[in-house]
């Protein structure tokens, strides 16, 4: 015990009925280097917050240089040596670089009138530690995203930690960035404990020891990197093969039914969008056509979210980006006049009014009169069972796949043509996903034009006529589903075990 | 200096292009000191008695923006801690006439009323904390009618002396000077205060209140320093308010005055002397074009309020056109 710097025992923490983190032990030596993966909403950043203090555990102990502090307040953990980093950089945007890492140099007086000399230069050291010696004086709000990022590694690093926490640092960063941000952890001093959680699954081979794999909040395995690859129940949770099979693979229809089935209803040619300047999506071009159901699979950070986003409106695109709905070019369109035209959008997350029932919701949207027909509530409710006795029913009160079925039935109300699902399959239990699955087919058959994007591979095979894949801000595969199917293995190393190898050129 | 820490505190910025000459701000400050000491030979009572008000409300507006500017919190309830320091300067005044006493004293008092009521305070950010302090200045209020001396009619005070010795003045011109001088004090305190680490702490803990959690501070120490501070202000400001009118009633803890103070602070967007220079401009506003707009004081206040708000040029302007040194 006294060996290890930090022990979870047992440690759980609960958001309502939902267990984030559900019974996780970790042990790490002093100088460990220890990465925490899993799929999305496995309970990685909840685990650290749990250690940093910004959440308390709901049963369990953190033990931490020999002291139990699962009781301690954030202030009092950092000032006994654990820095952190968020998954957005947090950095005090209105001060400069240096400002920024002085906040944490310790040993300073509140009286001071000017930062001392000595915490001048160790705040310097820490930026030159990074690399951003030059950046100094600039303020970090003007800083690009990934330089961010770097100022808030040498923010902590200025506080002399004796833990570092990093939620997702390679996030937002180009494959360069990424290299060198491997480069510095490793060159970090050996008395500095590093406990870090990535999905970018290279660059946590390339800078951890040993590696522990969280799965809808329960451990999984712990092992070193290339061990843990291998481990059948890891290839399981990546791969989401513990889903059911729900209406059989092949039982898809290939020429659906409805009228103008196969004619694009949404064109994108030469997409291009990004943060900050950092591009996250470069010559996207895809079709989306009536009554089928396009998939885009990637792993996060691949540009996924950001690709529907830039679609509805809700996030810029760059110029020489066309989109065209019904060879109606979309270009300077708002989201508002983007929905009113046919796309429809249910965003991760959700995305749901906290204040507003179920009713509340459903009455929101405005059909368009321009189709006849149109979709009523009755009708969406028929579709969507779960939500007709809970129409009195605040989002916080329903489960998370009702929550999913509202935000779809709130995006179906304004009659879509084009629907964009953003990780539906979110969060939710396998028999969920099977009656989404079962609900999408079902709106595709109908003649909509879907465009999925997951990071659950069995769900999109399941559902999707065609697959694209998304890495490093491309496409670098688009293929008829059936085809992908043969060649399970190689999909597995694209969206998990990422190597140099991929043909990022496409 | 060395050329390090001067490195540290200045944030180069690519959007203020336009800078002001190196000259402008020792010319302007001494130019602006001139006037205002040679004020009382310029003007008649009734405008140097509303200047002093005006220098009161400076002092007010210096308080609230201490917790605006700073540590990014909007109080509606300054005026209660005004009026604290202004019973207590008039308690004070019963045992001694001389000013400078009265401020200390008022000082204290508004300091512990803002550090006793703060602790409910701080732990609201944004509307609700505006809300908490709004309902702590109506306590005052209410308190005031209740049990300070006079009730609501309020109590009158002798006039002070500014040292000791000297005659207690009763001449507005007098009163009008002394109270600048302790403006000058209390800016020159609060000008150190805003320097220091501590204010570069709640600048921080406005824009991004975990990461400062994480680098090992206690926020909600911090803030309820920075509040008991701000009270300390508002509290000084009451005993200048009683050398001017002598005289304080429960009326001068009225919403109206806060909501002045707050106003005078955004207007100030994230600066002392803005904070002081919207306080004058309100209170001019409110007292003397009203007399010359034949009652139209309000109007022309709410039509000022909409042109600050809605005219995008003058806020870009504000944004760029700055002085050249900026504070830490």
């Amino acid at each position: 015990m006294t060996t290890a710097l930090l022990r979870l025992a047992a440690v759980s923490h609960s958001y309502g009925a939902r267990r984030a983190v559900d019974e996780v032990n970790v042990e790490l030596p002093v100088g460990a280097r220890h990465a925490i993966i899993g799929p999305n909403g496995a309970g990685k950043s909840t685990l650290l917050h749990l250690v940093a203090g910004t959440l308390r555990p709901t049963a369990g102990q953190i033990h931490y240089a020999g002291a139990d502090i699962s009781r301690w307040s954030a202030p009092r953990r950092a000032r006994a040596g654990i820095a952190r980093t968020w998954q957005h950089p947090a950095l005090a945007h209105p001060l400069t670089a240096v400002q920024n890492v002085l906040l944490a140099v310790p040993g300073q007086r509140l009286s001071a009138l000017r930062p001392s000399r000595s915490a001048v230069l160790a705040a310097e050291a820490a930026l030159a530690q990074v690399g951003l010696a030059e950046h100094a004086d600039r303020l970090a709000g003007q800083l690009a995203y990934g330089d961010q990022r770097r100022l808030e590694i040498a923010v902590t690093l200025a506080a002399q930690p004796r833990l570092l926490l990093l939620d997702e640092p390679s996030a937002g960063l180009a494959a360069g960035e990424v290299t060198q941000l491997a480069e510095l952890i490793r060159a970090l001093s050996a008395d500095i404990t590093v406990l870090l959680v990535d999905h970018n699954l290279d660059f946590v081979a390339a800078v951890a020891d040993t590696v522990t794999v969280l799965h809808h909040g329960q451990h999984v395995a712990t092992g070193a990197p290339a061990a843990t690859r291998e481990h059948p129940e890891v290839r399981r949770v990546y791969l989401g093969t513990d889903l059911p099979t729900g209406p059989a693979a092949g039982s898809v229809p290939e020429r659906p039914a409805a009228t103008g089935a196969g004619t694009p209803v949404l064109r994108v040619r030469h997409l291009r969008a990004g943060y900050a300047g950092a591009s996250m999506l470069t010559g996207i071009s895809l079709d989306v056509r009536a009554g089928r159901v396009t998939a885009v699979v990637g792993r996060n950070g691949a540009g996924k979210s950001t690709l529907l986003n830039a679609l509805a409106g809700l996030h810029p695109t760059e110029p020489g980006t066309e989109v065209l709905l019904h060879g109606q070019p979309l270009t300077g369109w708002d989201a508002r006049r983007r929905a009113r035209a046919g796309l429809g959008i249910v965003p991760q997350r959700r995305r749901l009014f906290a204040g507003l029932t179920v009713g509340e919701h459903l009455n929101l949207p405005r059909p368009r009169s321009s189709r006849p027909g149109a979709v009523d509530t009755r009708q969406v409710l028929d579709l969507l069972p779960a939500l007709a006795q809970r129409r009195q029913h605040r989002p916080h009160q329903l489960s998370g796949g009702e929550q999913q079925m509202l935000a779809l039935a709130r995006a179906l109300l304004a009659d879509p043509d084009v629907l964009l699902l953003d990780e539906p399959s979110e969060g939710l239990a396998p028999a969920i996903v099977g009656q989404l699955a079962t609900i999408v087919t079902g709106l595709a058959t109908a003649g909509t034009a879907v465009l999925l994007v997951e990071q659950n591979l069995a769900l999109a095979c399941q559902i999707a006529h065609d697959i694209a894949v998304l890495d490093r801000a491309r496409i670098i595969r688009h293929v008829a589903t059936a085809d992908i199917r043969e060649y399970p293995n190689e999909l597995h190393d694209l969206l998990a075990v990422p190597t140099a190898a991929a043909p990022a050129s496409g | 200096m060395s050329a390090t820490p001067a490195s540290v505190t200045t944030g180069a910025s690519p959007r203020r292009a336009r800078r002001l000459p190196r000259w402008s701000l020792p010319t302007l400050g001494f130019l602006g000191l001139a006037a205002a000491v040679a004020l009382p030979w310029l003007v008649n009572g009734y405008v140097i008695a509303l200047a002093a008000t005006a220098l009161v409300m400076a002092v007010l507006a210096m308080s609230a923006q201490l917790l605006v500017g700073w540590a990014g919190l909007s109080p509606l309830g300054q005026a209660g801690y005004l009026v604290v320091g202004a019973y207590m300067a008039a308690r004070v005044a019963t045992l001694t006439d001389l000013g400078p006493v009265q401020v200390l004293a008022a000082t204290a008092a508004g300091a512990v009323a803002a550090a006793v009521t703060g602790s409910l305070a701080v732990r609201a950010r944004g509307i609700p904390f505006l809300m908490v302090t709004f309902g702590l200045g109506e306590l005052v209020h209410a308190a005031a009618n209740q049990w300070a001396p006079g009730g609501s009619e309020g109590t009158h005070t002798a006039p002070v002396a500014a040292l000791p010795g000297l005659p207690a003045m009763v001449r507005p011109g007098w009163v009008y000077l002394y109270v600048l001088a302790c403006v000058l004090v209390i800016g020159a305190a609060v000008a150190v205060l805003v320097r220091t680490r501590f204010a570069l702490l709640l600048r921080a803990v406005a824009a991004h209140e975990p990461r400062v959690q994480a680098a090992g501070h206690h926020t909600g120490r911090l803030l309820l320093a920075a509040y008991t501070i701000a009270g300390g202000i508002a509290g000084a400001a009451g005993a200048l308010a009683i050398a001017v009118t002598r005289y304080v009633s429960p009326a001068d803890a009225a919403m109206g005055v806060s909501a002045l103070a707050l106003a005078a602070a955004l207007i100030g967007s994230g600066s002392m002397l803005g904070a002081g220079a919207g306080a004058v401009l309100l209170v001019a506003a409110r007292d003397w074009v009203s007399g010359l707009l034949g009652g139209h004081g309000p109007t022309l206040l709410g039509l000022c309020f909409l042109l600050l708000a809605y005219l995008p040029r003058l806020r870009q302007a504000s944004r760029t056109l700055r002085l050249p040194r900026r504070r830490t």
